[in-house]
């Protein structure tokens, strides 16, 4: 099945057809007759009123053709470097017009294109083409500028501590952010461009040496697989590779932050860059490192620590709470202590529903909250907040349809859940959540293991890229915990994990002998 | 196409496993707190004829909730529980007959006191704590007394501090003055060699104690059981000196004067270890109790510097012989008259002369109260408090 979108009617099109395979044109080399260039070029063009065709002449002598599309170029520069010296070039008779043309301009980036599909491309990144009467090459003038978000930090992965800078929509950009990080050769940034129609530049990002050279083909190999019509955000792409389609778990970790993305490409990690969104790829991922946010790097490390076991906790609070509440309530009732027993019950007493469907209503009702939150302006998100903390805190319990131990619990919930340093595991957790409410309120504690049980089977099946999604905890060796059960201090984290790559040789990240002690630090007095 | 396939095929497994888990189960033990009668306390008493009745105090989930009328709290205080009691052949009878007339399913996991009626507790208690044992609903953990008079009465009265009878049963049994039994520990002593119990004895606290003319329970000594059936009961001085041979005193302080000088010392009871030695020689069985306790001085009224090493001695030289006359003193009482083992030299004799105990077995009643007591305590004063050793009030005068 090809993509209907590619085939076009032949009788619109008398000059250029585009082929019946995906993502190419017909390769037209240019002609010697600039106005037969131009009439495929206007054909294919029809319609754009943004795509300017500007006609000069060469020292008034010889016919050329300036081609730009309107606010993907640098009109300015162009006049000034490309047009103006074109037009006023003396004696353009003598010697060969375009070496002398390509002379005459003085942009440092200039290319030599051949076909038409090529002009196509070009001018579509932003660089205006010069063809020029009886030649069968253009010049592509290497000068585009759009308008362009300024650098910010990342709204949804803020710091306290740590770099400002948030990745933006523009590839250039980005891999310029990321070339500042890690001003090494070694840092490779292969270009693939995907969708037919979007042609979409993605960028792997790698340091060669200390990523697995089998783990970057794979992810070269799947990249290219893709045969879609346009990629406008990375989910397309982290969809379209991942091992395990159907996990509700992420396989791919995304980011905002350069300097995450700097840090995962120097435990020999990879990085999938895709033009026109903020939000990068790492391969492989594991399920430690959904619990690991930025700033555990960069906070002392005891707190970094404690945070991170804090976080631990609260990943089960946010899976199993309310399903916890809800087993416990009708099934286990003798396993609280009698004073808290009776104070729910008392609570209970006047609540129409069973402690099942409560937990439902009050998870659900919380949810739909988030999602308004999110998807509101901003002006009415605070609103909406407001709102939202009276209907459930206040009035659902004044009304007696929710008990105010069921409002702690999905409160408790709530904020577990934001404690997730990855917005793409709280996803999964809000998720799981129900299915094991459901368990629970049919199997008690025991629907709850049941749950645990499977989501841990599972956990287990998954690989990402070929890595062992549970691997910190599968292979027990305590250099692969010292990132997972605490956060050792930086001296002491002198190797790279080893499940990112399979070659142990170079898994050195730090001199010996790096910790810090007086007769060290004082230069040997 | 063959994914397609696999793809339906996990599908159609999923469905058919959520499907089993819901007909093969159906939540058939699932109740809701609101269905639940919570027993907080039972009480056992003799009925008519050979009956038991069944007494259990339940719980009234009052809604709290803020912005409610006056008449609500003003209620409160008063109307947390109330008492509903049934006859039946068995506790397991009374039980079903309770349930009958509740609403409510009766919910055992919550009980935290077991009652006994004195009557009762002398007819024989074995066979109804079978049920307490054997039921898996109600908790093991639940502390056992034998109250004066109806367990009934006992469960119907309302303390001033703590919500109901419950609550004032096991708060004050947790302060380890006297003994604490449970369910378990009863059942242990029962069914061990020596076939003797003791559980805390809960009467009405004196009318001299407090102004009001409410009938509170309080713990005021214990009751002493052989093989089954209560045999009599120590007072509430009694009861501390069997604690220490149990290994149970957690708490205590100790007055001492001296013959040649005026004023006292108290000392607290920081910590205390108690062994019991058997040996038999000669066939004449003798027993060997062996205290070590930690003390610090809490109060000072004497002119004896604390500083002095013979001054300290000689306390605790005073302690321990108080320490001494206090266990001396219960074991004429449950040895010779009541001849009941609650003190557990019965399995220490199993342990270490278990040829002879085969043998002795059967005459162990008769052997216990002849038993020869020994006592050796050892006192270590521990701290004596940061005031200066010597009181200035003497000498400064």
């Amino acid at each position: 099945m090809k993509y209907m979108g590619f085939r076009k009617k032949g009788e619109d099109t008398p000059h250029i057809q585009l082929n019946e395979s995906m993502n190419s044109f017909p390769e037209i080399p240019l002609n010697r007759r600039l106005y037969k260039n131009i009439d495929i070029l206007k054909s294919a063009y029809k319609d754009c009123s943004d795509v300017v065709f500007r006609d000069f002449s060469i020292g008034s002598e010889i016919n050329a053709v300036l081609l730009y599309i309107e606010g993907l170029s640098n009109i300015e520069e162009v006049d000034q470097h490309v047009l103006r010296p074109l037009i006023q070039l003396k004696s353009p008779e003598n010697g060969p017009i375009f070496e002398r043309a390509k002379k005459e301009i003085s942009v440092s980036d200039i290319k030599e294109i051949y076909t038409i599909p090529d002009i196509f491309k070009q001018i579509s990144i932003g660089n205006p083409i010069i063809l020029i009467e009886k030649q069968t090459k253009g010049i592509s003038v290497g000068l585009p500028k759009w308008e362009k978000r300024s650098i910010k930090e990342p709204d949804a992965e803020s710091v306290i501590r740590g770099p400002r800078e948030g990745f933006i929509e523009t590839i250039r950009v980005n891999t310029s952010l990321l070339r500042r990080k890690i001003r090494h050769p070694l840092l490779k940034m292969k270009q693939i461009n995907i969708g037919g129609y979007t042609e979409t530049q993605v960028i792997v990002a790698y340091i060669e040496g200390l990523a697995d050279n089998a783990l970057v083909d794979e992810v070269t190999h799947r990249l290219k697989r893709i045969k879609i019509d346009g990629i406008l955000e990375s989910g397309y792409i982290e969809e379209m590779i991942q091992d395990c389609p159907f996990s509700p778990f992420p396989q791919l970790l995304n980011t905002e932050r350069p300097d995450v993305a700097a840090s995962c490409l120097l435990e020999g990690r990879i990085i999938i860059l895709i033009d026109g969104t903020p939000i990068t790829l790492i391969a492989p991922c594991t399920f430690a490192s959904l619990l690991q946010a930025p700033e555990d790097y960069y906070n002392p490390f005891y707190i970094s620590t404690f945070i991170r076991w804090l976080r631990y906790i609260f990943f089960f609070i946010a899976l199993l709470a309310p399903s916890a509440y809800v087993a416990i309530l009708t099934f286990h009732q003798e396993m609280l202590p009698t004073s808290l027993l009776l104070t729910i019950a008392e609570n209970r007493e006047q609540i129409p529903f069973p402690a099942l469907v409560e937990a439902f209503m009050m998870e659900i009702t919380f949810e739909a909250l988030r999602e308004a939150g999110v998807r509101l302006p901003k002006q009415v998100g605070a609103a909406v907040s407001i709102v939202g903390a009276l209907v459930i805190g206040q009035a659902a319990t004044a009304a007696g349809l929710v008990s105010p131990p069921m409002v702690m619990v999905v409160a408790i919930t709530g904020i577990a859940s934001f404690l997730m340093p990855r917005y793409a595991t709280g996803i999964s957790i809000r998720l799981l959540r129900f299915p094991i409410m459901i368990l629970s309120g049919m199997l008690g504690l025991l629907g709850v293991m049941l749950g645990i049980t499977t989501i841990v089977a599972h956990l287990c099946t998954i690989k990402s890229f070929g890595v062992p999604y549970l691997n910190s905890a599968a292979i027990l060796k305590l250099s692969n915990l010292k990132d997972v059960l605490v956060r050792a201090p930086w001296w002491a984290m002198d190797t790279r994990p080893e499940f990112y790559s399979k070659d142990t040789t170079n898994l050195r990240r730090e001199a010996e002998n790096q910790r810090p002690s007086p007769s060290k630090g004082d230069g040997g007095s | 196409m063959c994914k397609i396939r696999a793809i339906k095929r996990t599908f159609t497994l999923f469905l058919l496993i959520c499907l089993t888990s819901i007909v093969l189960t159906g939540c058939w033990d699932r109740t809701e707190i609101n269905d639940l009668a919570l027993i907080l306390a039972a009480g056992m008493d003799k009925g008519k004829k050979n009956n038991i009745e069944l007494s259990v105090l339940i719980f009234i989930p009052h809604p709290q909730q803020s912005g409610q009328g006056s008449e609500m709290s003003g209620g409160k205080s008063s109307g947390q529980s109330f008492v509903r009691s049934a006859e039946g052949e068995t506790v397991a009878d009374a039980m079903a007959r309770l349930q009958e007339a509740l609403t409510r399913k009766v919910f055992w996991g919550q009980n935290e006191v077991l009652l006994i009626g004195d009557k009762l507790a002398k007819k024989g208690i074995s066979e109804q704590i079978d049920f307490w044992m054997r039921h898996s609903e109600p908790r093991i953990r639940a502390d056992v007394f034998v109250s004066k008079g109806n367990a009934k009465t006992v469960l119907k009265t309302m303390p001033e501090l703590e919500k109901d009878a419950s609550k004032q049963l096991r708060k004050i049994v947790k302060t380890h003055i006297g003994v604490k039994v449970t369910v378990k520990d009863l059942l242990q002593m029962l069914s061990s060699e020596s076939n003797a119990a003791v559980l805390p004895w809960v009467e009405n606290l004196s009318p001299s104690q407090m102004d009001s003319k409410k009938a509170i329970p309080t713990i005021n000594g214990a009751a002493i059981f052989k093989d089954g059936k209560m045999v009599g009961r120590l007072s509430d001085k009694e009861t501390r000196g069997i604690l220490w041979p149990r290994n149970e005193i957690k708490s205590g302080v100790f007055t001492i004067s001296f013959k040649d000088e005026t004023g006292y010392i108290s000392l607290n009871l920081l910590r205390s270890h108690n062994e019991l030695i058997p040996s038999i020689r000669n066939g004449k069985w003798s027993m060997h109790i062996k205290t070590n306790a930690e003390l610090e001085v809490i109060q000072n009224t004497t002119k004896f510097n604390l500083f002095d090493p013979n001054v300290i001695k000689k306390a605790e030289q005073k302690v321990e012989y108080e320490i001494d006359q206090r266990e001396r003193f219960v074991f004429t009482e449950v040895q010779r008259k009541l001849k009941a083992d609650i003190f557990g030299f019965a399995d220490e004799f199993e342990k270490n002369y278990p040829q002879i105990w085969k043998q002795k077995r059967d005459q162990w009643n008769e052997i216990f109260p002849e038993v020869a007591v020994s006592f050796e305590t050892k006192v270590n004063i521990q701290r004596t408090g940061l005031a200066d050793g010597k009181p200035k009030r003497g000498a400064e005068r």
